[in-house]
């Protein structure tokens, strides 16, 4: 048996389709190197301990727990972060309907949201508002009361498959 | 008198969404500080203990570790709170920035580990050692007030550390008169705020300035920089408080808490920028809780239901420190119970208790028990005299022929509307529809029951007030407007927004004042260096104070823009000309035109060519007010709700829930409408999941997301909406503020209906949260039949 | 809240993963979807020494209908348990359970191998591994064995895995009756159980009950099946009087543990409602069928 390194690990990440070289300790959470080391700060902290959804991101195109998940994990996978999914000035459908509905107050929760739902919609895009609470389950938020992003996320959906909303 | 309105009551969508939405919002952990320390605090393990030996020699010379610091360290660098006003039955209390002797409750910071990340700093945190002495520890209200209670602190004589009462009229005379004296308990569990983003601060220390730069998310920039230069010993000018985006905060961001100080003293004698960011199990044991109470009420009462006179008693479970004065929450509760209702005879008994457990703090809605409390009052009185619970409302609620209504205890209220948004809810819901649905479900074995629950909420505090409660310090606003040179139009005001999404509405107070755009004005917060002195946010003032100090500053900036415009188109006053969206307009006939002149080049004018200014104007056009609001101003609503309740498993269905409201003139309907549906939710929550547990030790057992539990949204029914606004006469714009009111209606109505539903069982709720299994512990001990069976 | 040193591994193949095991004995711990030892290496209720990555070991990561039983590898997730064909085919019990475990994100994540070996007694992968009768597959420096689900979980996360050793697959025998129900009952929605139940039987040609499969979870420190109930349910009609019957026999067979929080009595009475409606929800979706 050896003892536990501290030695920091050189890894190469691919976050939002670009490679990042890192040198960090293996046990730095995937949320803390996106924040603190890539500079990517979008994605947020609110419990480490899987509850919150806060840090949610995408891992290979599907959402998962940043804070649940070990940067050195990510060699050959692919982190994409709310960063990649629409900006200030270029809301995706999904950011618009939110802004539209009021979906969000102090918006600690809502790039959790925002990454969880720009996959589910891709994979369900026509869903009950009963399968988006299930889905937002998953979210934690404590401004909103949820009425208003279980409307925006509809909202997105139908501008999505091109209905009128 | 809203009609009149261009900017205020626009539908705007909210300025910072965009930034927010995208990721790009600037919370505290994103501002990037190189070389900074990070800090982890040592906790307590025990309730109540005395602090023996602390030994860090192991741990400071683990990797990174920078220093390791304690309460006698920090008492070197601090000075202690003090809080000691002069109100009569208030013991004064003074704490140490850290536990010098003894530890109060499970989770109390005893030593800081200052290191060079976060990680590293808590692989040292673990190798500290703290010997500890454990003593018996109080974790009741009952336990704490015992004669042979120990002691919470050791500086007090009891564990009573605050105890106030009031009789006005003479309600033993009306009870003696009384046809029925209706008795009723009400207990409220322990919540916390749970803001999504827990607390955490970055002191920078500018050694070469000797000064702080304190980055903090806050609600109160300005108290609290006052209260860190105070206890740091610094001057005001030595202080600098900003407040980047904050993720929530309803409550628990006002105090200046003993972490937060510690890492500003330590930045301070390290040299270097220092940084703590609490854990969600930190913020969730040691932060601030609230709520926890106790109430008893005693009403006489006529035949009809009429109320005769009302006594209340309120013991409140305070924790283990005081961080506000103790009587600070439940003074309120019990100066506006009577709220909605007429009535005259009325005393009050407020008794505050220390235990061990995390102090506590005001919560959206710090009065939050109240309406649940009267309003299950007034249930209690249908039920005793076997009448209808909207009988017994609307023969005791407050219409337009009360008004001003003087309440016993001294608030005035005026424009406000209790029996209309009774009718409203009454009619909306449809009552009667309810009870033959109810009817036909009890036949099956089914428990659907209705609720109703009419608000008083008590929004903006103004000195007046604080000045007969006999608590030191001003409810005044201030703010600033300035039309820049090139007519951009830039304003700020003491309030710090947490979430509320106070930049729409506020630049709509501005923009409707001073006759431009709501999309024009930039409204700068958070930042002392900038914003006036003003009070912050908390409560329901921020529309009220802060938008009204904001709106009357406008106008100040208008008429002088008016009247350089006057003195530019050649006209001897101003009194026929206005400013519509930044264009000037004059009146000819009946009509308004164009004048052709603009905000811009009036700022060109007060500027760049001030010596064509008319005589007695001077250069620039910079302004500044500051603004008290009256004593207190309320809003009111009422909430209706049909909840089922299964019978076997004792869960709780919200079939439907609506709420009639009235929060006067409205900056910007969307912000509200969020902030209510906001708030209902946090109400409903609360009522159904949140409880912070204390075992008989005073071991937190709620410290994860996974066991104190917040609403998600399959828990909570959508909420309808029905608006009643009537403005009040006494403010800026008819403003009343509003955003709590939805907590203490949701907690009243939830119960309420939950005991409507649970009637023929002879089931009462007392006794919050409503678990299922506290639902079925109460059928279970109901007789089948309909006997009077009320919570343990 | 960060998580103790641990050196990280990350072997490509089963046999350096076992490799990997044996070389760094009890200090070593696998990690698979994380999603319950992350939190534990997070608050450092957990700090293994060595962290052995299971993630590449994708051929731990299928599903296959072989012969009589459903083969799962331990590697699969909740989502593909949930939503794969040949689980919705032979098996729906399995997927209706798998697609309630706490949420979208964490369904993507976790494994069944993971959540047997974390033993949590309210979980429900454990409880349908032990109603249906389903057999662990382990490999270590021993060796390959297979032991039942029943037998593998000891108690509250206490489990029948010995030092190196990995589960590498479920085996679900099949067929089962077709009606089949999974209740659970939460404060929360997504949260773990307070009490859940799975149930699975057939009907025969008069109507009659056969072969019952009934598992309760979070009235013990282990998912429980009932023998007993499962006995007393042979070849009687599935009436109101008969669900009852077996409910309130299925209450009455349980000791559940007692707290402050949870009384005993409360979890014997949502396990006697939840069977009645396990029942009625098998019967519901027949008919619907
Ligand atoms: C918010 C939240 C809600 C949840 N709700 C539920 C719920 O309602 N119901 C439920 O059942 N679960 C729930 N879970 C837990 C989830 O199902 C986990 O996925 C599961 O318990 C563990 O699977 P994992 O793959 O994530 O295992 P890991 O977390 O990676 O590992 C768990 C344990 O299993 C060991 N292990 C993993 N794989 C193997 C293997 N192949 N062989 C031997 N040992 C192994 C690990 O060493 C560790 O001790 C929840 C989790 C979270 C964060
Ligand atoms: S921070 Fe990861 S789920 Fe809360
Ligand atoms: S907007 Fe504040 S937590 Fe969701």
């Amino acid at each position: 048996m050896t003892a536990p390194t501290h030695d920091p690990l050189t890894l190469s990440l691919s976050v939002n389709g670009e490679t990042h070289d890192v040198r960090v300790p293996a046990r730095k959470l995937l949320s803390d190197v996106l924040r603190d080391d890539l500079g990517l700060t979008g994605t947020h902290v609110g419990c480490e301990h899987g509850v919150c959804g806060a840090c949610t991101v995408l891992i290979d195109g599907r959402p998962a727990r940043a804070c649940l998940t070990f940067a050195a994990q990510m060699e050959g996978h692919e982190v994409t972060t709310v960063e990649a999914m629409g900006r200030p000035d270029a809301l995706s459908a999904l950011q618009q309907a939110l802004h539209e509905e009021h979906g969000l107050q102090c918006g600690f929760c809502t790039p959790g949201i925002v990454v969880t739902f720009e996959h589910y919609l891709r994979e369900n895009p026509d869903p009950t508002a009963e399968e988006v609470r299930d889905v937002l389950s998953g979210n934690l938020c404590r401004c909103t009361g949820y009425q208003n992003i279980v409307a925006a996320v509809l909202k997105a959906a139908a501008r999505m498959r091109g209905e009128a909303a | 008198m809203s009609g009149d309105f261009t900017e205020i009551g626009r539908a705007l969508p909210r300025k910072e969404d965009r930034r927010l939405v995208s990721g790009r919002g600037r919370y505290l952990d994103d501002l990037a500080f190189p070389g900074a320390l990070h800090v982890s605090f040592v906790r307590s393990p025990h309730a109540h203990a005395r602090i023996l030996d602390i030994d860090s020699a192991e741990a400071a010379e683990m990797p990174g570790v920078v220093g390791i610091f304690t309460g006698r360290d920090l008492d070197q660098m601090t000075t202690r709170l003090r809080l000691a006003p002069p109100i009569e039955g208030l013991q004064p209390t003074e704490l140490t920035t850290l536990p010098i002797e003894k530890v109060r409750f499970h989770g109390d910071p005893v030593v800081c580990v200052v290191a060079t990340d976060r990680y590293l700093a808590e692989d040292a945190a673990e190798c500290v050692t703290v010997e500890y002495d454990q003593l018996p520890a109080v974790t009741s209200i009952t336990e704490a007030f015992a004669p042979d209670a120990a002691l919470v602190d050791d500086s007090l004589t009891s564990n009573m550390v605050s105890h106030q009462s009031l009789c006005v009229g003479d309600p033993a005379a009306r009870r003696a008169e009384a046809h029925r004296v209706v008795e009723a308990r009400f207990s409220l569990h322990r919540h916390t705020h749970v803001p999504l983003e827990t607390r955490g601060c970055v002191a920078d220390w500018d050694d070469g300035r000797a000064h702080l730069n304190m980055h903090i998310g806050n609600q109160v920039p300005h108290p609290l920089r006052s209260q860190l230069a105070a206890r740091l010993g610094l001057s005001e000018s030595q202080v600098t408080v900003m407040s980047p985006d904050v993720g929530g905060a309803f409550g628990q961001k006002i105090a200046l808490y003993r972490e937060e100080l510690t890492v500003a003293a330590l930045s301070r004698h390290l040299r270097r920028p220092v940084r703590w960011r609490e854990d969600r199990m930190e913020n969730l044991m040691s932060a601030a809780h609230a709520r926890e109470y106790e109430c008893r009420t005693r009403t006489s009462v006529s035949e009809t239901g009429r109320i005769l006179g009302l006594e209340l008693e309120i013991d409140e479970d305070f924790g283990g420190y005081c961080f506000y004065p103790a009587n600070y929450m439940a003074r309120v509760i019990a100066l506006i119970m009577t709220g909605p209702y007429r009535i005259q005879d009325y005393a009050y008994e407020v008794r505050v208790a220390l235990t061990n457990k995390c102090g506590a703090g005001p919560m959206r809605a710090p009065m939050a028990i109240t309406s649940w409390v009267m309003e299950g009052t007034i249930d209690a009185i249908a039920r005793d005299l076997d009448l209808d619970p909207v009988e017994v409302r609307r023969i005791n609620a407050l219409g337009p022929e009360d008004l001003p209504y003087k309440m016993p205890t001294g608030e005035l209220l005026e424009d406000v509307s209790p029996r209309e948004t009774l009718e409203i809810a009454v009619d909306a819901i449809d009552v009667a529809a309810f009870r033959a649905r109810q009817a036909q479900a009890r036949a099956k074995g089914r428990y659907l029951g209705l609720g109703l629950c009419t608000v008083i909420e008590s929004t903006t505090y103004g000195s007046e007030f604080y000045k007969s409660a006999g608590i030191p310090g001003s409810g005044h606003e201030s703010a600033w407007v300035r039309i820049e040179p090139s007519g951009a139009v830039n304003a700020s005001v003491g309030l710090m927004g947490t979430g509320q999404g106070y930049e729409s509405p506020l630049s709509q107070a501005v923009a409707e004042g001073l006759g431009v755009r709501s999309e024009d004005v930039t409204v700068h917060m958070g930042n002392t260096n900038i914003a006036p002195y003003g009070m912050g946010s908390r409560g329901g003032r921020g529309a009220t104070a802060g938008g009204g100090t904001l709106y009357l500053c406008a106008l100040k900036a208008r008429e002088r823009v008016l009247a350089i415009a006057a003195s530019m188109l050649d006209l001897n006053d101003a009194g026929g000309l206005r400013m519509r969206a930044g264009q000037i307009e004059r009146m000819i006939g009946e009509d308004w035109q164009e004048t052709g002149l603009a905000l811009t080049d009036i700022a060109r004018r007060a500027y760049l060519d001030p010596l064509a200014l008319p005589e007695g104007i001077t250069p620039g056009l910079d302004f500044s007010h500051s603004y008290d609001p009256p004593a207190m101003t309320y809003s009111n609503s009422t909430h209706a709700c049909e909840v089922e309740v299964d019978p076997q498993t004792g869960a709780i269905t919200i079939d439907r829930y609506l709420v009639a409201e009235d929060s006067g003139t409205v900056l910007n309907p969307i912000v509200v409408r969020g902030q209510q549906q906001g708030a209902i939710a946090m109400g409903l929550s609360g009522a159904l999941l949140e409880q912070v547990i204390y075992d008989g030790t005073g071991q937190n057992l709620s410290a994860t997301l996974a066991d104190y539990l917040v609403a998600s949204p399959n828990e909570l029914p959508e909420f309808e909406i029905l608006h009643h606004n009537t403005p009040n006469r006494r403010t800026p714009a008819g403003i009343k503020g509003m955003a709590e009111g939805g907590v203490m209606g949701a907690i009243g109505v939830l119960a309420n209906a939950v005991s409507d539903a649970l009637a023929p069982r002879g089931v009462t709720i007392e006794r919050l949260p409503l678990t299922p299994q506290s639902i079925r512990a109460l059928l279970r001990e109901a007789a089948p039949s309909s006997t009077k069976r009320t919570q343990p | 809240m960060k998580p103790a040193p641990f050196t990280y591994h990350r072997p490509a193949s089963l046999a350096e993963a076992l490799a990997l095991l044996r070389t760094h004995g009890p200090a070593a711990k696998p990690i698979a979807g994380g999603q319950s030892l992350g939190p534990m290496l997070n608050m450092r209720l957990a700090r293994p020494g060595h962290l052995v990555d299971l993630n590449d070991l994708i051929e731990l990561d299928r599903v296959r209908v072989k012969d009589d039983m459903l083969e799962i590898g331990a590697l699969t997730r909740h989502h593909r348990l949930a939503n794969a064909p040949e689980v919705q085919r032979s098996l729906p019990l399995l997927g209706a359970a798998a697609a309630s475990i706490g949420h979208y994100a964490i369904r993507q994540r976790g494994t069944i191998g993971g959540s047997l070996a974390h033993a949590d007694p309210a979980a429900q992968l454990p409880l349908i591994a032990v109603t249906l009768g389903a057999t662990l597959v382990i490999s270590g420096p021993a060796g390959t064995r297979e032991v039942a689900a029943a037998d593998f979980l000891q108690s509250i996360m206490t489990v029948d895995l010995r030092d190196g050793e990995l589960i590498t697959a479920l085996r679900f025998p099949l067929p089962v009756g077709d009606l089949w129900a999974f209740e659970a009952f939460s404060r929360r929605h997504g949260d773990f159980a307070l009490v859940s139940v799975a149930l699975s039987f057939a009907r025969d040609a008069e109507g009659k009950i056969d072969a019952l499969r009934l598992g309760l979870g979070g009235v013990d420190t282990v998912p429980l099946r009932l023998p007993e109930i499962e006995a007393r349910a042979q070849g009687r009609l599935v009436d109101v009087d008969t669900i009852r019957d077996l409910a309130a026999a299925a209450a009455a067979a349980i000791a559940p543990e007692d707290s402050e929080q949870v009384p005993a009595v409360y979890r014997r009475e949502l396990a006697e409602t939840l069977v009645i409606r396990a029942f009625q929800s098998a019967l519901t979706r027949e008919e619907g069928a």
